[in-house]
């Protein structure tokens, strides 16, 4: 059996023609939070319904738990929670009906846990799911995502629309499990402090392309942001290997490279700089600087 | 599977209540018909079961694109998708569901109509013969205009299955009262659910949900 809960293999999806995915290599181990990146319409969206089979692939291989995401089985999909975007529960249906509807089909079902999540939510059991709040609707989704106990959770933005409580309550459920061993998140999200919080790898979709793919700490280690004053005006090219973004203003150049190392530093020295510091980047920095039109994979 | 078979009835539980209605009125038709055999009044509870046919095929049309049209634009199957459940399983129920609304509306007039034809009918083989045809004949009538409704359902579009469904259903109920009973019309129809059936199938194993 293979480690890895995810697979995604030379992925491909055309649109209409257009091409939102181009080739995207990606694996999960077990055990890990992935935190999937991209601004809006990258195609994480679609990664996550290729891997769920909503969606077909116009080319490439899927898998999850080490299935093909065309053929899983009702006991594949047990053993997968998933909160999709937008929250998509069956809008006209209500609040008890669709936990009944969900308890039916499951295959495992946690009634302590579940029914601790709704006390803690305070869900109001009696009303149609259209009548609910946008938090209420993400609380309702994770609720029936977690009372699976699941090996796998897919959360596709799954903090969109809620208010500060909410999402601070989210993350701490999204904590806690965790904190149970051996489970595997798949996050994706555009607030970026969310996902800095709980993912320990992330990968960062851009133009169609996998730019980012590696654990949160070596991707801070590795991309590195630079002001560099020089005496005179900058020079036109440092010769650097992998610049992801290079702004000069006067006599200041500000630069941000990935793979930082001894190499490239003695490089830069040559241009005699009269002072180089580095600025310190959030993940949210990264994010900007790598998702920059013509971007190189970092 | 029951679970969902149990979902598809409770969502268009209406069409159900109308197959009962239905199936009440036509036996009522029927038992009339039969009393009033000899006579002349005989032929006005025939000539009132006609259009009564014609509304129970149009409602299982409708039934067959409500079931589709709503699954698409509520996006029902999508959220059934994300638990352990397969598409197929998703379209057995619902196909499940509207056989049991066609034996809902059928089956108590079949026997309706073997008593009836036992207690007034003279005993002659052909009579039996023609209550098994109609009946059959009926059954796939009704089971193809709801194929055709699953087939033009699935559509984000409004007009296409309305009028769509509606133009082939009158079509087909056409071809039935012209050509009759018989074993082609029979094969005809047998045709047309195979074909819609596969094509549904098609259609909604590899579509996005």
């Amino acid at each position: 059996m293979d480690d890895n809960v995810i697979k995604v293999e030379n992925l491909v999806k055309y649109f209409d023609g257009r091409c939102v995915l181009d080739g995207i290599n990606l694996t999960v181990p077990r055990g890990c939070i992935y935190g999937l990146l991209g601004r809006n319409g990258a195609g994480k969206t679609t990664i996550i319904r290729i891997l769920l089979g909503t969606e077909p692939a116009t080319r490439g291989r899927t898998l999850l738990l080490d299935t093909e995401s065309t053929n899983l089985s009702p006991g594949i999909r047990g053993r997968i929670g998933c909160v999709a975007e937008g929250h998509n529960l069956i809008q006209n249906y209500r609040v008890n009906r669709i936990i009944k509807l969900c308890k039916d089909l499951a295959l495992h079902w946690n009634d302590e846990s579940f029914d601790h999540l709704i006390e803690t939510f305070r869900l109001p059991m009696d009303r149609r799911v259209k009548d609910l709040s946008m938090g209420m609707r993400a609380q309702l989704n994770l609720s029936l995502a977690m009372a699976i106990d699941p090996e796998l959770l897919i959360l596709d933005d799954p903090t969109l629309g809620l208010d500060t409580v909410a999402r601070r309550q989210f993350l701490e459920l999204a904590i806690e499990v965790i904190q149970k061993q051996g489970r595997t998140i798949l996050f994706c999200s555009h607030i970026l402090s969310d996902v800095e919080r709980i993912a320990d790898r992330i990968g960062i979709l851009a133009a169609g392309k996998l730019v980012v793919d590696c654990p949160l700490e070596q991707l801070k280690e590795r991309v590195k942001k630079l002001r560099i004053i020089f005496p005179e005006s900058p020079p036109e090219n440092l010769y650097l290997t992998e610049i992801v973004n290079q702004q000069i203003h006067g006599r200041e150049m500000t630069v941000t490279v990935a793979n930082w190392n001894k190499q490239k530093q003695s490089i830069l020295e040559t241009f005699k700089p009269s002072s180089c510091t580095e600025i310190p980047m959030s993940l949210e920095d990264i994010f900007i600087e790598c998702t920059r039109p013509g971007t190189e994979p970092v | 599977m029951l679970t969902l078979i149990r979902r598809e009835i409770r969502d268009h539980i209406v069409y159900f209540i109308a197959a009962v209605v239905f199936s009440a009125i036509l036996i009522a038709l029927l038992t009339a018909a039969a009393y009033h055999f000899e006579s002349s009044e005989s032929a006005v509870f025939v000539g009132l079961s006609i259009p009564m046919l014609v509304i129970l095929v149009l409602g299982f049309s409708a039934m067959g694109v409500t079931q589709m049209y709503l699954d698409r634009n509520r996006r029902i199957s999508a959220f059934l998708s994300a638990l352990p459940v397969t598409r197929s399983r998703i379209l057995t129920a619902r196909i499940v569901a509207g056989l049991l609304a066609i034996l809902i509306v059928l089956v108590p007039l079949a026997i309706a109509a073997i008593i009836l034809g036992r207690l007034i009918a003279p005993p002659i083989p052909i009579f039996a013969g023609y209550i098994a045809d109609i009946l059959t004949t009926i059954f796939l009538m009704v089971l193809a205009c709801y194929c055709l409704g699953l087939l033009t359902g699935w559509t984000a579009n409004k007009i296409a299955p309305t009028f769509g469904a509606l133009g082939l259903n009158l079509v087909l109920v056409s071809l039935v009262f012209v050509k009759g009973f018989g074993p082609d019309i029979k094969f005809l129809l047998v045709l047309v659910i195979v074909a819609c059936l596969i094509r549904t199938w098609h259609k909604f194993m590899s579509t996005s949900l």
